[in-house]
């Protein structure tokens, strides 16, 4: 239990470095439950966990202002609870989303003492120190890798009990109303998309998204690929069209 | 271009060459745009370490100058990450030209600065909201199957791609320097290529209301042979119609404002409710 527990926060830590090598979005649900459901012996759960978390915070990126929930300790210790207490995909979900949320509290509060090191980052540059800026880049980034080590090891160490507490309580049709929600949630992540790149000389491509999918069953790449092809031909990106492009509204258009 | 007067002085050992780019490009700094990220400067300590050995090179016989061209560069920086060793090509130019004390300093920030909004808005919708949502559904698809290729899956999808930009834009951005902003933007090919992208990107959003929406509504309609549920009778006038439709309602209360938490504990509410009574699934 023990070396299951230092394990699960290891994970959550690997999570976080993945912002040292590139931003892979390896911190991910549907990368990170896999590997924990490597350490607890489940693979097929995870999978199906991490596919259905991953829907679950699709929306939740962070662009523009909203600061989204830690979907990686959220995604980490929802699948961790779920597999070592037996449970279904539902109890994931149904706990996915109050730890994330749990979690973006604790981190804003030690996020208030960064701009100390960033400061300091900022004397050293001055002074031509190039280590020092080095060491001020690891040392924000491993705060962020110990604090989530901290929190999954321990949660998933002492917690399992409690949770397992909260979930006896919880009726049964509760958690499918989860398992519902989770089915629903996805269309607020494509709304959240959707606010970010629906102009209104958009929309029909966006009907015609849907509608080659619905009627026509192509899935989720091949729209994609035919997206690329109007897109290509549309702008004459190639080049050699000779033609006139068609003015483009612009601004005015974007808070459709 | 300007750059090309560099190559004439070939075998001066602190010439910026491709491979210094190059590597420059998947650096500690260029790769972990992210990992020092504050809300205060955001990714201004990254960018500095990425494009510092370049400086150094720039700068090799005057410290002083360096250090202050570190300091420059650790000034507010953020970007869609693959973008950021573009704008540190672009950046790296425009030194060149400090150094020969043919531009004026603070136009290198002014420059990034510049770049910051129209990069970020292209890159989002490149790398976020459309090829990161076509390898999330590629991967979550394989998941679901129970094939552990899913997650690779994604990560490739979502990467390769990036990768490459890293590369071939840090060297585009050195060879084209500040004349890059002034010639995109007079060509109108910054608003075609991102008029391009939201084409896909809004697409794709469009298929997933259909292929990645699950939740039905089982409620039996007739009875004996010619019994059917809503589901069935919805399925036979437009597949995915329910998908559809929550889509503009959360479209609808995310433009009002709505926070997206209160619309998270809505759905959970009305999945409880619409579980209790069978009428949702």
């Amino acid at each position: 239990m023990l070396v299951q527990a230092i394990l699960i926060g290891l994970i959550a830590a690997l999570g976080k470095f993945d912002f040292q090598v590139g931003t892979l979005y390896a911190f991910r649900p549907i990368v990170l439950c896999p590997l924990v459901g490597l350490v607890l012996g489940d693979l097929p759960t995870a999978l199906t966990i991490g596919a259905s978390l991953e829907l679950l915070f699709m929306g939740s990126i962070s662009i523009g202002a909203y600061v989204p929930p830690d979907e990686t300790i959220g995604g980490v210790l929802a699948c961790a609870f779920a597999i070592q207490l037996g449970q279904s995909t539902e109890a994931a979900i149904a706990l996915a989303m109050p730890i994330a949320t749990l979690v973006l509290a604790i981190k804003n509060i030690i996020n208030a003492v960064m701009p100390i090191f960033v400061d300091m980052a900022d004397k050293y540059a001055a002074k031509g120190n190039l280590k020092g800026i080095y060491g001020m880049h690891w040392i924000i980034g491993l705060v962020g890798m110990v604090n989530a080590f901290v929190i999954c090891s321990v949660s998933f160490y002492l917690g399992a009990d409690a949770v397992q507490g909260v979930l006896d309580w919880v009726p049964a049709f509760v958690l499918s109303g989860f398992g519902v929600a989770a089915n629903i949630l996805p269309a607020m992540g494509f709304a959240m998309l959707g606010r970010l790149v629906i102009t209104k000389q958009l929309v029909p491509y966006y009907f015609l998204g849907f509608l080659l999918c619905s009627y026509a069953g192509i899935p989720v790449l091949g729209v994609a690929l035919i997206a690329v092809i109007i897109g290509i031909t549309k702008f004459d990106l190639l080049g050699g069209g000779a033609h006139v492009e068609p003015a483009l509204e612009g601004d005015d258009d974007d808070d459709f | 271009m300007t750059s090309k007067e560099t190559t004439a002085v070939a075998a001066d050992p602190n010439k910026i060459t491709k491979s210094d780019l190059i590597k420059a490009s998947v650096n500690t700094g260029a790769l972990g745009m992210e990992f020092s990220w504050t809300y205060y400067k955001q990714m201004n300590i990254a960018f500095c370490l990425m494009v510092a050995k370049l400086l150094k090179k720039i700068y090799h016989d005057r410290p002083e100058d360096y250090a202050e061209a570190l300091h420059r560069h650790s000034a507010f920086f953020n970007i869609t990450v693959q973008f950021a060793p573009f704008v540190g090509g672009i950046a790296v130019a425009m030194e060149e030209k400090v150094a020969r004390g043919e531009m004026d300093p603070e136009s290198v920030n002014d420059v990034k600065a510049a770049l910051m909004g129209p990069l970020s808005g292209i890159g989002d919708s490149i790398f976020l909201s459309t090829l990161r949502v076509i390898a999330a559904a590629v991967g979550i698809s394989l998941c679901q199957a129970g094939n552990a290729f899913g997650p690779i899956a994604f990560l490739l999808i979502y990467n390769i791609p990036g990768f490459w930009l890293r590369i071939w834009g840090i060297q585009k951005g050195y060879e084209l320097g500040v004349g890059f902003l002034e010639q995109a933007q007079r060509s109108g090919l910054m608003q075609k290529v991102m008029t391009a992208v939201g084409i896909v990107g809004v697409m794709v959003v469009g298929a997933m209301c259909k292929g990645m929406f699950w939740a039905s509504m089982p409620i039996p309609i007739g009875t004996g042979e010619s019994a059917q549920t809503l589901q069935d009778i919805l399925d036979g006038v437009m597949p995915g119609m329910l998908g559809l439709i929550s889509f503009w309602i959360y479209y609808y209360f995310l433009s009002k404002k709505v926070n997206p938490m209160v619309l998270i504990l809505f759905t959970m509410i009305i999945g409880i409710i619409g579980a209790f009574f069978g009428v949702l699934a």
